[in-house]
């Protein structure tokens, strides 16, 4: 069997993994990034959640995310950001940096955050977001006009006008307009419909329909699908014809934002000279005393084993595909390490709780070097470091701090497997 | 090893998140095809059943295999796609064009009579007009040009004394009538390297017999194919293809498509390329290659992603001094196989291939590689641009006849 080798392998094509790649090719080890398929990236809005509401107000969006999370840190030294809090900042620069390069801006709101439009009319806070959804002074908008598409399926900009009219963020004179855009195709999906949008027919299809309706003072609103391609600005593009900004909404998966970043990232691996393996999965691992001596992949048929100094666990808990759960049994699919599952009950009563379910704090405990630990915080296995969803004690949905803890984890996981020496 | 999927199960693992959908190419530019998921899972549910719950649009699938390498969850929704397409075939049977574009090894073998004959008429405006007007064969999408002799034809193996190993090559349809000069730069570095390579009569490995839903054709290449491979693994030897469609074909679709036992095949089937790379990691390739100061751009077959082993031409291509190769990540090219010839999708994969010319053009590369023929044929139509198999680059860096042309 064919035995591949590497500096630093790893396990999964997730925001996490690719973050952990990226900082661990600066570094100048020889990466090799594994996965099996892609990451939640596309299903999310493409926005970095790092913490949304407040900690003692669960029900009011927070200003600052990070006063609530050095709140976080202290209260609760088990949750994921206790472990990576140090890098946390440092990492939000490295992944701007980035995306940056590449011509995906991604906005912060001068270190508040912002309180971004949904597909449904709700707000939504998050850190950072593309510039093509970072809705700026929405206080002072005068008037907003929703583009829906007829054969879209999935947006609906009557829902999203209902629900937005309630917020009491908007003027009080603000209208709210929408638009039924025809496309001419018989149904469209956010990738399609991107694709039109790509073309400057479909530019002037989508403008010449607008115009009419725009007043002085107006943004437009558009479902998440404004072209994938980023060497193309559709969003400046028909605000440059409309003489208005317009935005994507959040929050419609599959959404090409969080596409745009996948890809974004995939690119820039490649060019630092990683070695991307796609469309393989890793099913177990050559454990020597507290060491990872090397792991089995399985491609559609090839099977092969790799050996790395340090192995990065990017796989993602249930979503993602690292956690597998069988009758009265959790485990994690590659090196069996346990499954923190508090006091073991899945779900609370209530499907929409304020308190989240316990299911989504499932996950591996670790040390603040990432590294897998027992119950008395006895490292398992040193050579193996763990990040994003598949880390213990966060609740992302409630908390809103998916993407965050993915990023600033995988860059700490990255930056310390840069660190051992050859 | 892998082959152990439990349909039932494979089937259950579909959480519905479209992530499919999000990246399938044909989605992305027409609106004709339902997309992955709905043809897929979706009514692969059904189809357990009701083996006829096929949506028409399934024969706007182009077979890339996107959806399968993406897919979270390891749904291996083509195969699903491949099956509904054979079912909706066998009901409705294929038109007369899919029946002749399907059946690669007869057009090829009937071509041998004159090829050059068949070269000339292939591209006479006239006759493709009325190829388009009668049999919707697209009349922009040039065909290839058939060699004028076959790489069997050509092939003369070297007595090799101690080899380093033994090898079965399978050029596949494409590398034998078109582009012969693949194999035979094969054959150097692989005489070269001291590794002794015999080949044989084989059938089609039956792609594009199931990409046309001509399921049964497909199934009796494949008995053929599996017993002869099996004869030569027997005797010790490892298959090589150049081919990334006929490798994954061999490897995987006779296993997942016919419930062949293929395990064998899979784990003694190699690319050229990972065949080398092996050799390189066991220090038993040689590695003294002349500097090549030239750019390419690189594309990376559908067919060779989904195999789930990387990259290797690139990883062997690195070791060639001063030599640049730029990789294009750019997705499909289109063309998948026969699909392109059809009239109504040609329009479709000449749109799904604007990603390769704007990727080129980005890196601004004046010449290519890839491993598979017809994507060769369509990165040149697209592009105008020469474009080569990477084994011809090792070939030249060797010092050894490398087929490129001068
Ligand atoms: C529907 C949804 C919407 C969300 N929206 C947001 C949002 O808007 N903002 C936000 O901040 N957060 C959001 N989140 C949370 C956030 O997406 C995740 O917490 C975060 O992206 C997780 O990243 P990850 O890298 O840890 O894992 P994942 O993105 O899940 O990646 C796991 C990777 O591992 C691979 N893998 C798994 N097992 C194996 C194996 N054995 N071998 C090889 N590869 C393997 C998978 O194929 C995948 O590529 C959302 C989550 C969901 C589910
Ligand atoms: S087949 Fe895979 S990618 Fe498609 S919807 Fe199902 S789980 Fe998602
Ligand atoms: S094989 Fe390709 S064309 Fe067919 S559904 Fe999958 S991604 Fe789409």
């Amino acid at each position: 069997m064919m035995n591949k080798k590497t500096d630093v392998l790893v396990i999964g094509a997730g925001l996490s993994g690719m973050m952990a790649a990226a900082r661990a090719a600066q570094s100048g080890k020889k990466v090799t990034l594994l996965t099996k398929g892609m990451g939640t990236l596309s299903l999310t809005s493409g926005c970095i959640d790092l913490w949304g509401y407040e900690v003692d107000n669960p029900k009011q969006p927070c200003g600052s995310p990070f006063a609530q999370i050095q709140k976080v840190v202290e209260q609760n030294p088990s949750h994921p950001y206790a472990k990576v809090y140090d890098v946390l900042k440092e990492s939000l620069t490295f992944f701007q940096g980035i995306c940056d390069k590449d011509g995906l801006t991604y906005r912060d709101n001068g270190g508040e955050n912002w309180l971004l439009p949904t597909a449904v009319g709700t707000l939504r806070p998050t850190y950072l977001a593309p510039t093509s959804m970072a809705v700026k002074d929405l206080n002072k908008v005068k008037q907003i006009v929703v583009a829906g598409f007829d054969e879209l399926k999935d947006f609906y900009p009557e829902v999203l006008v209902t629900n937005l009219k309630k917020s009491k963020l908007l003027r009080p004179d603000c209208e709210l307009t929408v638009a039924h855009l025809k496309s001419g195709w018989k149904k469209l999906y956010a990738t399609s419909l991107a694709h039109r949008l790509e073309q400057p027919e479909g530019q002037r299809e989508v403008i010449r329909q607008l115009k009419p309706l725009i007043k002085p003072g107006a943004i437009v609103l558009f479902p998440p699908a404004l072209g994938e391609r980023r060497d193309i600005d559709v969003a400046g593009l028909i605000s440059k014809g409309l003489g208005c900004p317009v935005y994507e909404v959040t929050n419609l998966p599959p959404a090409l934002p969080g596409q745009r970043l996948q890809d974004l990232f995939l690119k820039y691996l490649k060019n630092q000279g990683v070695t991307v393996i796609l469309s393989s999965t890793v099913t177990g691992a050559q454990v020597a005393g507290n060491r990872c001596s090397h792991v089995t992949a399985e491609g559609a048929g090839k099977t092969f084993t790799i050996s790395a100094q340090t192995y990065i666990l990017a796989t993602g808990s249930f979503v993602g595909g690292g956690f597998d759960s069988k009758p009265g049994q959790i485990e994690e699919t590659i090196f069996g390490l346990p499954i923190n599952t508090g006091d073991g009950k899945w779900a609370s009563g209530e499907f929409l709780s304020l308190k989240g379910h316990p299911f989504n704090r499932f996950g591996i405990d670790v040390n603040d070097r990432l590294q897998p630990v027992d119950g008395q915080s006895k490292v398992i296995l040193e050579n193996v470091l763990v990040t994003g969803a598949n880390l213990a004690g966060s609740e992302f949905s409630i908390e809103k701090c998916g993407n965050g803890v993915a990023l600033a984890s995988g860059f700490k996981a990255g930056k310390l497997a840069g660190e051992v020496s050859r | 090893m892998t082959q152990k999927h439990d349909k039932h199960l494979i089937l259950d693992n579909c959480i519905k998140c479209s992530i499919c959908v999000a990246n399938c190419p044909v989605v992305k530019v027409t609106d004709k095809y339902a997309g992955p998921k709905q043809n897929g899972p979706d009514l692969e549910r059904f189809r357990l059943d009701e083996p006829r719950a096929v949506h028409p649009s399934i024969e706007y699938c182009s077979n890339c295999k996107t959806c399968d390498v993406v897919c979270p969850s390891g749904v291996n929704v083509s195969a699903m796609n491949c099956k509904a397409k054979g079912e909706y075939v066998a009901l409705h049977g294929a038109p007369i064009r899919d029946q002749v574009l399907g059946r690669v090894e007869l057009i090829c073998k009937a071509a041998q009579i004159a090829p050059a004959l068949v070269n000339w008429a292939a591209n006479v405006k006239p006759f493709r007009a009325i190829g388009e007007a009668t049999f919707g064969v697209a009349a922009d999408m040039p065909f290839p040009r058939f060699a004028s002799r076959t790489f069997l034809q050509q092939y003369k193996p070297k007595k090799i004394n101690n080899p380093k190993g033994k090898v079965l090559y399978y050029p596949g349809c494409y590398v034998n009538y078109y582009t012969p000069q693949v194999g035979l730069a094969l054959a150097e570095v692989f005489a070269h390297n001291g590794i002794e390579m015999v080949v044989d009569s084989f059938n089609c490995c039956g792609l594009p017999t199931v990409s046309n839903g001509l399921t049964e054709v497909a199934k009796g290449y494949a008995r053929n194919n599996v017993a002869k491979l099996n004869s030569y693994i027997e005797k010790g030897y490892k298959i090589i293809t150049t081919c990334p469609s006929c490798n994954l074909t061999l490897r995987q679709e006779y296993h997942e498509l016919f419930d062949m036992d293929t395990v064998r095949i899979n784990n003694e089937t190699y690319d050229a390329f990972e065949y080398l790379l092996m050799l390189h990691e066991a220090g038993k390739l040689d590695t003294r290659l002349k500097a090549l100061p030239q750019r390419f751009g690189y594309h990376q077959p559908c067919h060779l992603r989904s195999v789930g082993f990387g990259i290797p031409s690139l990883e062997i291509l690195r070791l060639i001094p001063q030599l640049e190769v730029h990789n294009l990540e750019a997705g499909c090219c289109g063309l998948s196989g026969s699909y392109g010839f059809k009239k109504e999708k040609y329009p479709i994969s000449q749109e799904i291939g604007q990603n390769v010319v704007q990727a080129i053009q980005e890196a601004g590369v004046t010449q290519n590689i890839t491993e598979c023929g017809m994507c060769q044929l369509q990165i040149n139509h697209l592009s105008g641009l020469p474009i080569h198999h990477p084994i011809q680059l090792l070939a030249e860096a060797y010092g050894l006849p490398s087929y490129l042309p001068k």
